[in-house]
């Protein structure tokens, strides 16, 4: 699979994003023959990719497909495997993310993962938990977290007992304290391998509107296997089979007009 | 019908013969707390936690200065054992994989399973012989081997038990991995670690055989952690073995001052992990 064309030409990158909405953003990572091994297993094959600043872009696939494992290159989480090699080039706007210091580089790319996993700490010391490791203390503190539980839409169901355990709260509910958790040390990029996946249909669209909103400040990737999912709020959508992208477009072509015959038919739900 | 007769019969005689087995083991334990009661139940009076032992022969006096002593023996394994035991549990839960933990493991497999009047041996060897006299220090350090492998397998198999999303959910805010160990697996794995912890120290507590060849014995205070101290095992050990009624009568007492020492710690390390162990979401 060489490198995607685009269905649209892009525009040369506007150096001042905001002065004039630029139709095409700088990418925020440039992914380039990115391959991925698990001990001898080849789990990515040659991926190329550009994800735009302040957009939503959506990774779905079957399972086993590579997209988590993908999502998992980007803050290096896959350091955590024993064997996990990569090979390629990931850029973060232009500086070579895999010789990044690691905990700068998951500070500037944050993650929340399919299943909320919120520490047995109250809520406010899991909010302040990732400011506190980098030495944050006070009243700074405090407005942080107050800050980034309203970014999370939280702030006016937990106010009054933050200092309650985070497991008091409902499944939804931790997953946007996760959320919350993550926005706290202000990340460039949020990555959110599956988020909703075990939530309920209420909690889940109540993700969907804070991703939304966030994607202002923040550019955000989402692996999902919910497909209307991508198609609801994703600016662009890439297709993973077997390790390899197979399409990366605007949303609404790849739902609508997939140039690839692979994308139809899982779009179509013919496999996967 | 004969089958559905039989078939009840049989179930019925299984369940009574499990039944029996089971009340059979907890009987064990209450008829030797019955005795001990019964036994020591009189000799535990005011002066046994306040007097000398007596010369031979006379009777009353105490077993103050063992009281004391087994704390002061028992404190000094904990602060030897616990540090290196938790440490050591760290690390083959966190950071270890390959060769060198397995064989820590293993060897503290071994080690928990040596006779404990060989590990009493060691310590002599160790400790006692060359500073050329028993002491309260020399019994820590023979209880404190004893505690060191409990402590490590505890301490790991908790850890373990922290979900790998809680790592990865501290990792991915930029935590090193040390601070994701100290500030969310050890906090959220604390209560079984230290019920380990617990329970490993309710069982040197009953240990006599080590300190038979460590901290030995003395009819006196002991003023220093250099000298020969006495310890309710020994005292025990040493006053049921006399022709004396009267030292037989404060040797159960100091028996049943011992067991019940014991169950307090093993009924404090259930409370501890049932108010709140990790809970699963």
């Amino acid at each position: 699979m060489g490198t995607l064309s685009r269905s649209t030409t892009p525009d040369p990158p506007s150096v001042h994003p905001g002065t004039n909405a630029p139709e095409r953003v700088l990418p925020k990572l440039k992914i380039s023959h990115l391959n991925f091994f698990y001990g001898a297993y080849q789990a990515l094959h040659d991926v190329e990719l550009e994800i735009s600043a302040n957009r939503i872009t959506a990774l779905i696939g079957p399972s086993g497909c590579g997209k988590s494992t993908f999502l998992r290159v980007l803050n290096r989480m896959y350091e955590t495997v024993r064997n996990a090699r990569v090979a390629g080039e990931v850029l973060l706007d232009g500086e070579n993310a895999l010789a990044l210091d690691v905990a700068v580089l998951r500070r500037r790319v944050g993650m929340v993962f399919q299943k909320p996993n919120p520490f047995p700490k109250s809520i406010f010391d899991n909010v302040a938990y990732g400011l506190r490791v980098n030495g944050t203390r006070g009243t700074v503190l405090r407005e942080a977290v107050e800050h980034s539980l309203k970014r999370a839409a939280l702030w006016d169901e937990v106010k009054d007992q933050l200092h309650q355990s985070a497991y008091a709260l409902s499944g939804g509910q931790q997953q946007r304290l996760c959320i919350a958790r993550a926005l706290a040390v202000n990340p460039e990029v949020l990555l959110l391998d599956e988020p909703s996946s075990a939530l309920d249909p209420i909690a889940t669209a109540k993700i969907e509107e804070l991703l939304f909103h966030l994607k202002a400040n923040c550019t955000i990737v989402i692996v999902t296997h919910n497909m209307q999912q991508a198609a609801r709020i994703a600016d662009e959508t890439g297709f993973f089979l077997l390790g390899r992208l197979i399409e990366f477009d605007r949303t609404a072509v790849i739902f609508k007009n997939p140039a690839k015959k692979e994308t139809e038919d899982y779009i179509t739900g013919r496999f996967g | 019908m004969m089958r559905h007769r039989w078939r009840k019969f049989v179930n019925a005689l299984m369940f009574g013969i499990t039944a029996l087995c089971a009340l059979a083991s907890v009987c064990v334990l209450f008829w030797i707390l019955g005795y001990l009661v019964w036994n020591g139940g009189r000799a535990l009076d005011l002066d046994f936690f306040t007097q000398l032992p007596k010369p031979p022969g006379e009777t009353g006096g105490g077993m103050a200065n063992a009281v004391i002593g087994s704390g002061q023996i028992i404190l000094v394994a904990a602060l030897i054992g616990v540090p290196i035991g938790f440490l050591g549990g760290v690390y083959l839960a966190e950071f270890g994989s390959g060769t060198v933990p397995f064989l820590i493991r293993y060897t503290a497999d071994l080690l928990n399973g040596v006779p404990s009047i060989v590990i009493g041996i060691f310590a002599y060897t160790l400790v006692v012989v060359p500073a050329k006299h028993f002491s309260a220090f020399a019994g820590g350090v023979a209880l404190s081997i004893i505690l060191i492998p409990t402590t490590l397998r505890t301490t790991e198999q908790f850890l373990r038990a922290v979900p790998q999303t809680l790592r990865e959910g501290a990792l991915a805010l930029g935590a090193s991995k040390w601070q994701a160990v100290a500030t969310v697996v050890v906090p959220a794995a604390i209560r079984g670690v230290s019920t380990g912890i617990i329970l490993g120290i309710a069982r040197i507590a009953g240990e006599t055989a080590p300190l038979l060849f460590t901290s030995f014995s003395n009819r006196y205070w002991g003023t220093s952690l250099n000298q020969p101290t006495a310890s309710l095992p020994v005292m025990i050990f040493t006053y049921a073995i006399s022709p004396y009624a009267d030292w037989h009568r404060q040797a159960w007492a100091a028996a049943l001052l011992l067991l019940a020492a014991m169950l307090l710690l093993n009924i404090a390390a259930r409370l501890a992990l049932s108010r709140g162990s990790y809970q699963r979401t």
